[in-house]
């Protein structure tokens, strides 16, 4: 085994805390140990040397929260030029500057899936990012041992952006499927084609000539092969059971749903077809397509057996998702473990990373919140928060400015009056001229 | 070309550290015949009294947009797709040849060869394969002046349509469209390989998009990478660890932030001398707030670590080479010596004027250094050259002897009491990282005030809009204005203010909640006795 590590890893000794371990139930007055990186040990009075001991007495430790559907930390999220560009990649913009990321760990958030936008109906390649903040390298902060996901999107959205706006494919729902279906049809022969020039370079004495090289085809054709998560933009029952079945057609099992509105309407073809669904707490009734909405959509979900987790899709919602969680207490009854399950183990599930984090278990990676609390009280306030055991925020040293790079050539930074809700649609707006993506960053 | 030159009894600098007192240059026939301090000079040799002269190897210039025109938009087919447009829409061209673009008898050539540039790596204007470059010489009318053509192949990350959703718009689209493209290259090569030698087979589809891309392949160019900030770096250095091209940089800035990854590649370094205005040195802390204070101190940082960027690549031993692109020939030697108060050698700033960028272009046989055998190309100052008080009396380029007139030093930027004519109308682009956006802007005077209107691109459908200019102010090289844009219902106040000179604009566009995003203009030339 080679150490590839080249990202900070910590070693710390948090001692007589309420762990909320999430998969094993709640532990009183129990220390946890960290050892580069790793919860070496779970357990009462541990010692360790030389490591910087934080007593947590009085106070409570849970994983770190963990959102499954996020824009930080991108210098650009909607490619919205093509209704499918599944061959770019979101890790090639990751801009580690942003103080977005410092303000989810203040809200004790560690991992985020930074996702393309919603414009197209298979978007690009998204990367699950550890908010290690201050470093100056984007590669720093991927988790590099997270699965590959994808974004794809229905509904509204990419039917506005290329139907409305440039009058080409999807401009319907079923438009959409069929953009969709398209591609997977598309990307076979692809395959196919690749496929017998591999098998004739076998034979002696052939010299086949290759066929074209196309990173979109062979990104849907590597979804076909099971090896992306598809995380899909989607809020009305109709077009989630559709994909579902498209999926089934295709045989596609890795796919997860975000938003997800209506999801209660379809909730067991959610737990038999999918790897869950993505909410929001109660957000609903900005489009059309967002009407037909519950509260209650979260804990209907879970209790019929769909990983469910809950997202913000916001860098103003991702700074409180504990609370966002909650919700789900007052409008459905879950009980504390489940609903702390839906932002920490489930998403974890969703993303492929739940055998190394999501959860305070011995061996898991050590991403790890302390709260002053119970973090589902509406008094809940993070204390500390660390990636990897290194402690990356921590509230009784938090500098007013965080900022890792400052322009020297403006003599004052604007000041963002209101932060905009989920970015979604970010980059894309009046049929996506670009001087209105500049300007009017509306979303959803 | 043809002629004989001695100057005598100078301070001759052959390169970086080696300079020699009282000593003569021989130059016949534009190349340097003997250099030394006791040299035989034939009798038909002009004699140039050196004594008070200092002569330094020609400047070399990295990249230079110098001369080169921006290419005509094609013309879109009535079956235009945005999804899926023609290469020579989407901007990459990476065939096209800059020479075809580049006007030797560009008036600005005669503004930067007065600073002592004798050399150029000319690059093509586009998108984000726009071209190869080129390599030209500041020398006399009678010479194409063309070096070597198809040096590098220019890439950057950003792209032409002004933002009319043509794939592809963003970095996203544009890295990804990057590595396709390679890939294809590689296999159309492997293609072409396979039919030259073999029997039987399907002809290759010729595509001159990917047959621009086979010198890249074979390492015999490099790839010339624009990039404007760290990140940019750090995508290109990445894109050259996936493909292992060779790769120079162009337009690096914020050093400190890029360090690790150049040092992490083989990659050249170009940076540009155009440093950002002391938007903090009149700044007075005293009556500020706590938070106040604090963020104009980190500007005051931010503003020293860029002057210590150039030090800080010496430091690390990355020998780098000066670019022209985005600076102003008035402001060169200025900035070159602040780099130098902030930790710059000289010998590394000399270096960066002339044998670094000889090695980046591959022409260190015969420019760079004045030795015996190379080009004669030399500046001639009338005190060593990064003294204040120094100026270009000479330039040898090509052979050819350009004087100047050191009467009286020109004032610069309009500061002292020239004020800049801001009137005519001017191209403008606008970038963030999800796109670019472009219009003119046209400004008139009206008596003591002026007056102008500004187009964009419509925000609720196709084409372009324009609005009034208003609170249009010059106050020395500042230039600022509002306009106002309306779309579904709203009216956002845009306020635009940056640094002007006569033929250019480089400033900030923004909106009290949406941001701040670069705005640079270039003014086309007034339609006078051309």
């Amino acid at each position: 085994m080679i150490a590839q590590a080249q990202t900070p890893k910590g070693s710390v000794l948090i001692k007589n805390a309420t762990v909320l371990t999430v998969t094993n139930g709640n532990l009183e007055e129990t220390d946890v140990l960290v050892e580069n990186g790793i919860i070496k040990r779970i357990g009462k009075n541990l010692n360790a040397a030389n490591i910087e001991v934080i007593d947590a007495t009085g106070k409570y430790l849970m994983p770190g929260i963990i959102d499954a559907h996020s824009h930080v930390a991108l210098d650009a999220v909607n490619e919205a030029t093509a209704p499918i560009t599944s061959e770019v990649r979101m890790a090639d913009v990751v801009n580690p500057y942003d103080i977005g990321l410092y303000r989810a760990l203040a809200g004790g958030v560690t991992i985020s899936h930074a996702m393309h936008g919603s414009a197209n109906a298979i978007g690009g390649q998204n990367i699950t990012l550890k908010h290690r903040y201050g470093s100056y390298n984007p590669e720093d902060l991927y988790m590099k041992e997270a699965p590959r996901t994808i974004k794809f999107a229905l509904g509204e959205n990419p039917t506005r952006v290329h139907g409305r706006g440039n009058g080409i494919q999807p401009r319907t729902r079923m438009g959409v499927d069929a953009v969709i279906r398209n591609g997977f049809n598309e990307a076979l022969q692809y395959k196919k084609a690749w496929a017998d020039y591999q098998a004739a370079s076998k034979q002696r004495g052939a010299n086949p000539v290759p066929p074209k090289y196309d990173s979109r085809l062979e990104t849907l054709a590597d979804i076909l092969d099971g090896k992306i998560i598809i995380h899909c933009h989607s809020y009305r029952a109709d077009e989630i059971y559709a994909l579902i079945n498209t999926c089934r057609e295709f045989g596609i099992d890795n796919i997860v749903f975000s938003h997800v509105n209506e999801g209660f309407k379809v909730a067991p073809e959610l737990a038999q077809y999918t790897m869950g669904a993505s909410v929001f707490a109660d957000w609903w009734a900005y489009k059309f397509e967002v009407y037909y909405s519950t509260a209650y959509n979260a804990a209907i979900l879970m209790e019929n057996g769909v990983i469910t987790s809950i997202n913000s899709d916001s860098g103003e919602l991702i700074r409180h998702l504990y609370h966002e969680a909650g919700k789900a207490q007052r409008y459905g009854e879950l009980d504390d473990e489940q609903t702390l399950a839906l932002i920490t183990i489930n998403p974890a599930k969703q993303l492929g990373i739940a055998d190394k984090v999501g959860s305070i278990e011995e061996g898991k990676q050590a991403d790890l919140v302390i709260f002053e609390g119970h973090p589902l009280s509406v008094y809940a306030i993070p204390q500390m928060t660390f990636v990897d055991g290194v402690k990356y925020f921590d509230i009784n040293e938090d500098p007013d400015d965080m900022r890792l790079k400052v322009s020297a050539s403006e003599a004052l930074e604007p000041i963002f009056l209101k932060e905009h809700e989920h970015r979604c649609m970010h980059g894309v707006d009046f049929f996506f001229t670009n001087f209105g993506r500049s300007l009017f960053n509306h979303s959803h | 070309m043809t002629g004989t030159y001695a100057i005598v009894n100078a301070t001759i600098t052959t390169a970086p550290g080696n300079t020699l007192e009282g000593a003569t240059i021989l130059v016949k026939n534009g190349l340097v015949e003997n250099i030394g301090s006791d040299i035989k000079l034939p009798p038909d040799a002009q004699i140039i009294e050196g004594d008070s002269l200092f002569i330094y190897p020609g400047f070399i210039d990295g990249a230079s947009g110098i001369g080169i025109s921006k290419p005509a938009d094609p013309e879109r087919p009535a079956n235009f797709d945005p999804s899926n447009p023609p290469d020579e829409l989407a901007g990459i061209t990476p065939w096209r040849n800059a020479l075809d673009y580049y006007d030797k008898n560009n008036s600005q050539i005669t503004d930067w060869r007065k600073v002592g540039f004798t050399i150029a790596q000319i690059v093509p204007e586009g998108g984000m394969l726009p071209g190869k470059s080129a390599i030209v010489t500041y020398g006399g009318k009678e010479s194409s002046n063309v070096l070597a053509n198809n040096t590098a192949l220019n890439a950057r990350l950003r792209n032409v349509g002004g933002g009319r959703g043509m794939y592809p718009g963003t970095q996203l689209g544009i890295i990804a469209k990057f590595r396709d493209l390679y890939k294809n290259a590689e296999l159309s090569a492997q293609h072409n390989r396979l039919f030259a030698s073999n029997a039987g087979l399907a002809r290759p589809e010729m595509n001159k998009t990917l047959e621009a891309f086979f010198p890249v392949l074979d390492k015999n160019i490099p790839i010339l990478f624009e990039v404007s900030n760290d990140l940019e770096t750090k995508r290109a250095t990445s894109l050259q660890r996936e493909h292992g091209f060779r790769l120079i940089l162009m337009g690096v800035t914020d050093v400190k932030y890029s360090i690790e990854a150049i040092k992490g590649t083989n990659a050249q370094v170009l940076i540009g001398f155009r440093l950002p205005n002391d938007k903090t040195a009149s700044a007075d802390l005293e009556g500020k707030t706590d938070e106040m204070r604090g963020r104009t101190i980190r500007i005051k940082e931010a503003y020293q670590e860029i002057l210590e960027g150039p030090a800080l690549l010496e430091k690390a031993g990355i020998p780098f080479g000066f670019t022209t692109m985005g600076g102003r020939s008035s402001e060169m030697f200025k900035n070159i010596r602040l780099m130098i108060d902030n930790g710059l050698s000289e010998n590394a700033a000399l270096a960066a004027l002339t044998i670094n960028n000889a090695n980046i272009l591959g022409i260190q046989k015969f420019a760079g250094t004045l030795e015996k055998g190379k080009l004669a190309n030399m500046v001639i100052s009338t005190a060593p050259l990064f003294s204040s008080e120094a100026q270009i009396q000479h330039v040898m380029a090509d052979g050819y002897l350009f004087d100047f007139d050191i009467s009286k030093k020109s004032s610069s930027n309009g500061s002292n009491g020239k004020t800049i004519d801001i009137a005519g109308v001017w191209d403008y682009t606008s970038d963030t990282p999800a796109g670019s956006s472009n219009g003119t802007m046209e400004i008139k005077k009206e008596g003591d005030t002026f007056k102008g209107t500004i187009t964009y691109d419509n925000p609720t459908g196709s084409g372009k809009a324009s609005s009034e200019m208003n609170n249009i102010t010059l106050s020395g090289n500042n230039l600022s204005f509002t306009f106002n844009v309306s779309a579904g219902g709203m009216s956002l106040e845009v306020t635009v203010a940056g640094d002007v000179s006569e033929l250019d604009f480089r400033g900030n566009m923004s909106l009290s909640d949406f941001g701040s995003f670069p705005l640079n203009a270039n003014k086309k030339p007034n339609q006078r006795n051309q």
